[in-house]
């Protein structure tokens, strides 16, 4: 992780002395994170890669700006939250933040169709800020205070949205996966 | 510890120190309704993790753009350079060839090894004495060389100036010299010719 993190460094070094192939690289490490992450916000693979893109070319064009590379990943979901809620808020004008059910997708996955189905939905049900705390703290594996600088708010909020996030989806998913276990 | 005192939900993301940790781990064994929250958690994030990861539908790479190129000297230093492990590796052997190779053939010459171990401290000491006289005395002698050739070249410098002045001051002396020759032979003149005109009207 170490040795990692030291070649992050050194390529978002390189890419702030305008080495487009060492950003390249950087890319390859970190868009499939940052495309599942918004996959799961927007839930849309065509825009969520439209927002990908967008989301490594802003980062590259304010690259210079980042103070601490070790806060690059951090740094970089943080762009992508703020890509991701402005496309929700201009398909959604009247300012409330739904997410189309997902239809058909789980069928081309290779996991059991309920189990996945059950999970998309129970990620359905959740609010927005509730699922992008369960996708940044499950999914993407990042701590409380990351999260609360991805997100800009505090991390006694972040506990909140989690709590109640967790408690919701213990409800729907863990007597559904002991079920489906069993 | 109560159960209400325990931040289950905080240990299950894995957000507690080691010591916090512990004190929820010592709970969890005592009772069983914390146990039994804790194996729904378990059970909850064993579903969500079902949903894999997707690759994205295509690579997202960026091309080259000039204004954003780095300068000629600063790509080969850094691609061809500094990235190139036996390039370095070359540079590095050559510069410490380099460096062990001036340092064999400028050093004095080299003290004998070990003295210290071998040498009794009497003899270390007269040693020490032997090396400081001989060093003070060729110091010396190349100090009291410098200052002879110094003080020659400020000798030499003022002789030079010395000759120049004089050689000036000659000139000058002998231009002033035949002024006043040529002034003299002008009175002489003169007189003479004063002398034959009044000799003629004495007449």
């Amino acid at each position: 992780m170490i040795f990692r993190e030291v070649e992050d460094r050194d390529l978002i070094a390189k890419s702030r002395r305008g080495n487009v192939d060492a950003y390249n690289v950087l890319v390859s490490r970190w868009e499939k994170r940052v495309f599942n992450y918004l996959l799961r916000l927007v839930a849309h693979r065509e825009d969520a890669l439209d927002l990908s893109q967008d989301v490594f070319l802003k980062a590259y064009q304010n690259l210079r700006k980042l103070d601490d590379p070790a806060k690059f990943p951090a740094w970089l979901f943080r762009i992508a939250h703020n890509e991701a809620f402005s496309l929700l808020r201009k398909n959604r004008p009247d300012g409330e933040l739904t997410v189309e059910p997902r239809s058909g997708e789980a069928s081309a996955r290779m996991y059991p169709m309920e189990l996945s189905l059950a999970v998309e939905g129970a990620l359905e049900r959740l609010s927005e800020d509730q699922r992008e705390a369960v996708v940044l703290k499950i999914y993407q594996g990042f701590k409380f205070e990351e999260m609360a600088d991805i997100l800009g708010c505090p991390v006694s909020t972040i506990k909140s949205r989690l709590y109640t996030a967790l408690d919701l989806l213990k409800q729907s998913l863990a007597p559904v996966h002991t079920g489906g276990a069993q | 510890m109560s159960c209400s005192s325990v931040d289950l939900k905080a240990y299950f993301l894995g957000e507690l120190k080691a010591g916090e940790r512990a004190g929820v781990e010592k709970h969890l064994a005592a009772c069983g309704d914390c146990r039994e929250e804790m194996n729904r958690l378990d059970a909850t994030r064993a579903a969500l993790v079902v949903l894999a990861d997707e690759e994205p539908p295509q690579r997202i790479a960026f091309v080259s753009d000039k204004i954003f190129e780095p300068r000629w000297f600063e790509r080969i230093w850094f691609e061809r350079i500094w990235q190139s492990g036996p390039v370095m590796g070359f540079a590095s052997s050559a510069v410490l060839a380099g460096a062990i190779l001036v340092h064999a053939y400028t050093r004095p010459a080299a003290a004998p090894m070990n003295t210290a171990q071998t040498v009794p401290a009497a003899q270390m000491e007269q040693m020490r004495q032997r090396i400081e006289q001989e060093v003070s005395s060729r110091v010396g002698a190349e100090v009291t060389k410098a200052v002879a050739a110094v003080e020659a070249r400020q000798d030499e410098r003022i002789a030079q100036a010395v000759a120049t002045a004089e050689k000036r001051f000659d000139a000058q002396y002998r231009g002033a010299l035949a002024d006043a020759r040529q002034t003299a032979d002008y009175y002489r003149d003169q007189n003479a010719r004063f002398l034959v005109a009044s000799t003629r009207s004495g007449r």
